[in-house]
């Protein structure tokens, strides 16, 4: 309880993470699923970002923007496939669509 | 309690309801206005941890471009695609609480068990405020010791750009570059409202009806009106000489 | 450097400077129709009080006895709040905005700025881009198609000019060395060396393609003439605001000035000195005096272009920016840090 310390900041980026990972693991439609991805990486910078607080080190921060910046390379692609996938799938059902599968 | 605890705490409650928020929710609308939130929060605490220029970078890029994107892709889709949460099978959220309960507890018992240990850098205070403040001292270390990096992470965009543009181009690449066309999502004409509008004077706007029938489902109606949703800006028009 | 202020000092001059904001906003609206109406050639509101002055305040009490319709389809609570947002984000930009320095005031030092960030010019970004969550939001909860159609509309314009008006920031950011908004206009108080000629080093005259840029991007980001492709009412009745009426229409209304106001504020700081003007380094006054004139100057370059300019196409909306913006800006970027390697003698 007593001083603000990097375990504050650990155990909300753990929790920031598991309830995005249950939300990938549960959901199905793909929009959400992207979201939950989007929180878990974020809870991932968080944690680095509090490591480097804690440690008096740039390169927390530093891998955060890295991070932020794939992150949005990752998003472009990411609704760049849904979007191609609505088109021609018609569907948002992470469970119907497997043509690669099949 | 220090004040800044108490502080960590609020934030920490608003993030972390928001995040059972994006999970729970059933209009994805929501579940994104819920994220925003969420990414907030987290950009304030960055703001706690002394890192200002990460908490701005937070914001723009991630509220202010992706999750923008988000939305937009949702209002996009055809809400008829979209499938219900409570069609889940159950043993699927069963297996995912528990394992999520599971690695909480782990991870919990992990941070209270251990300390950090590791060799302290030179990012205090001071030197920060030597530095000129965070942005400058976060400046210097981007560019110098993690240079090669940031040339791999700007590569790393470039080809995320070029990807998406690849990938949001319509199938008959071919046939529609070879002829010039303005490669844009339609939002200046929704389907049906001006279907036959001639070609503008250099030829720029072919929004003609084209001869094969649109392969698309009918329009939705909604309270006797007919709503129109445009998810593909081709369905509707043809490219190059008219008819 | 800032003084130290009590903090209920500080609420004093936030609050004193976010009303000087709201009533800058009423009367912008009647300087908007007044300046229309003589550009063509008509006389604009005359009834209510001389010149028309009362107008705005006739406007609010007219928008708050209204009727406010929600519609049936509705999402209630996402309609209820997303003019809120538009709102509150405009007005909190500009809490970084300097309007001169410490000064002293009945025996007290004041800072004539409510706070003054690190990242102040990204802070004020980052807000232009949590304000159009106002307007996505505001048109999905309509359940109106033309509402959709104009959120759609905002969220790729807003997108796509946020990286324009960034981009063309970062020269001034390279040449000031920071992204203080007190350290920039601190940076443009000094002469520009030109030999014989004296000029103010404003960044105007260092960075002018950014200045255009910036101007473009920023009628792009308010959404207004001839980008207003978000509420074209030609084609869109009013686009994302068609479903709201009084007080939350006027919330839609009043974001839109304020941010209007802000971002002129800003270009005033960024490029043309801020509070620099002849006398201003004698009487703070005259320096906040300089700085209103200014953002007068770009408010009346807005009305301008309304009266003047016909509307873009969508698509060349989006071409000018990616295809024409962004190019240039990032030449101008390549120069500015060619020219600034040059000047610190790290190149040659």
């Amino acid at each position: 309880m007593g001083e603000l310390g990097v375990e504050h900041f650990l155990f909300l980026s753990a929790a920031l993470f598991i309830i995005g990972m249950m939300g990938v693991l549960t959901r199905r439609n793909l929009l959400i699923i992207f979201m939950c991805v989007e929180l878990m990486i974020n809870a991932v910078n968080l944690s680095l970002v509090a490591f480097g607080w804690e440690l008096d080190h740039l390169g927390g921060q530093g891998f955060a923007i890295f991070t932020i910046a794939v992150a949005a390379a990752e998003a472009a692609v990411g609704l760049a496939i849904i979007l191609a996938l609505s088109r021609r799938q018609k569907t948002m059902d992470v469970d119907e669509i497997r043509s690669l599968r099949d | 309690m220090p004040w800044d605890v108490i502080i960590f705490y609020l934030i920490a409650a608003v993030c972390i309801t928001s995040a059972v928020g994006v999970v729970v929710a059933n209009n994805p609308v929501h579940a994104g206005v819920f994220l925003v939130i969420c990414f907030l929060n987290i950009a304030a605490t960055f703001v706690m941890m002394g890192a200002e220029f990460l908490a701005v970078v937070q914001v723009i890029v991630y509220t202010g471009a992706i999750l923008v994107l988000v939305l937009f892709v949702l209002m996009l889709v055809d809400p008829d695609d979209l499938p219900e949460f409570h069609t889940a099978r159950p043993v699927q959220r069963v297996v995912g609480l528990l394992l999520g309960a599971i690695l909480l507890l782990e991870v919990g018992a992990a941070i209270l068990s251990r300390t950090v240990t590791g060799a302290r850098g030179d990012a205090t205070a001071q030197n920060i405020a030597a530095a000129g403040g965070n942005t400058q001292a976060l400046g210097r270390v981007l560019y110098s010791d993690y240079l090669l990096a940031f040339e791999v992470v700007s590569l790393v965009l470039l080809v995320g750009v070029i990807g998406a543009i690849v990938l949001a181009l319509p199938e008959r690449l071919g046939e529609q570059i070879s002829i010039t066309r303005r490669g844009t999502i339609s939002l200046g004409h929704p389907r049906g409202t001006d279907a036959a509008l001639p070609a503008g004077p250099a030829g720029e706007t072919p929004m003609v009806d084209r001869e094969t029938p649109s392969p698309t489902p009918e329009p939705t109606t909604a309270g006797g009106r007919t709503l129109i949703m445009v998810t593909d800006p081709d369905e509707r028009t043809t490219v190059g000489t008219r008819p | 450097m800032p003084a130290d202020m009590p903090l209920w000092l500080n609420f004093v001059v936030a609050f004193v400077i976010m009303n000087v904001l709201l009533v800058g906003m009423a009367y912008m609206t009647w300087f908007e129709r007044k300046v229309m109406a003589a550009m063509q050639d008509r006389m604009g509101p005359t009834r209510t009080g001389p010149a028309g002055l009362l107008q705005p305040i006739a406007d609010g009490i007219k928008l708050l006895g209204k009727e406010d319709l929600i519609p049936a389809a509705a999402d209630k609570l996402v309609f209820f709040f997303a003019p809120l947002i538009i709102f509150v984000t405009a007005i909190v930009s500009v809490a970084v905005i300097p309007f001169g320095g410490t000064v002293e005031i009945f025996g007290a030092d004041v800072n004539l700025f409510i706070t003054d960030l690190n990242v102040g010019a990204l802070y004020v970004l980052a807000f232009g881009s949590i304000g159009v969550y106002g307007i996505i939001l505001g048109a999905y909860a309509s359940a109106n198609r033309f509402s959709l159609l104009g959120g759609l509309r905002a969220a790729a314009q807003v997108v796509s000019y946020e990286i324009i008006l960034g981009l063309a920031l970062v020269g001034v950011f390279m040449l000031s060395g920071s992204l203080s908004l007190r350290e920039i206009m601190l940076t443009q108080q000094t002469e520009l060396d030109l030999g014989p000629l004296a000029l103010p080093n404003w960044f105007i005259l260092s960075q002018p393609l950014a200045f255009v840029i910036y101007m473009i991007a920023a009628v792009a980001e308010t959404n207004r003439a001839p980008f207003d492709l978000p509420e074209a009412e030609t084609e869109l009745v009013s686009g994302f605001h068609t479903e709201y009426s009084a007080f939350r229409f006027s919330f839609y209304f009043l974001g839109e000035y304020i941010n209007m106001i802000v971002i002129s504020l800003f270009a005033a700081t960024l490029f043309l000195g801020g509070t620099d003007g002849p006398g201003s380094d004698a009487y703070w006054g005259l320096g906040i005096l300089w700085l209103l004139l200014k953002t007068v100057a770009f408010l009346f370059f807005y009305v301008w272009l309304r009266t003047t300019l016909p509307r873009f196409r969508y698509d060349q909306l989006m071409g000018i920016a990616w295809k024409v913006l962004l190019p240039l800006v990032l030449l101008n970027i390549v120069v500015t840090a060619f020219i600034r390697l040059v000047g610190n003698g790290q190149v040659f």
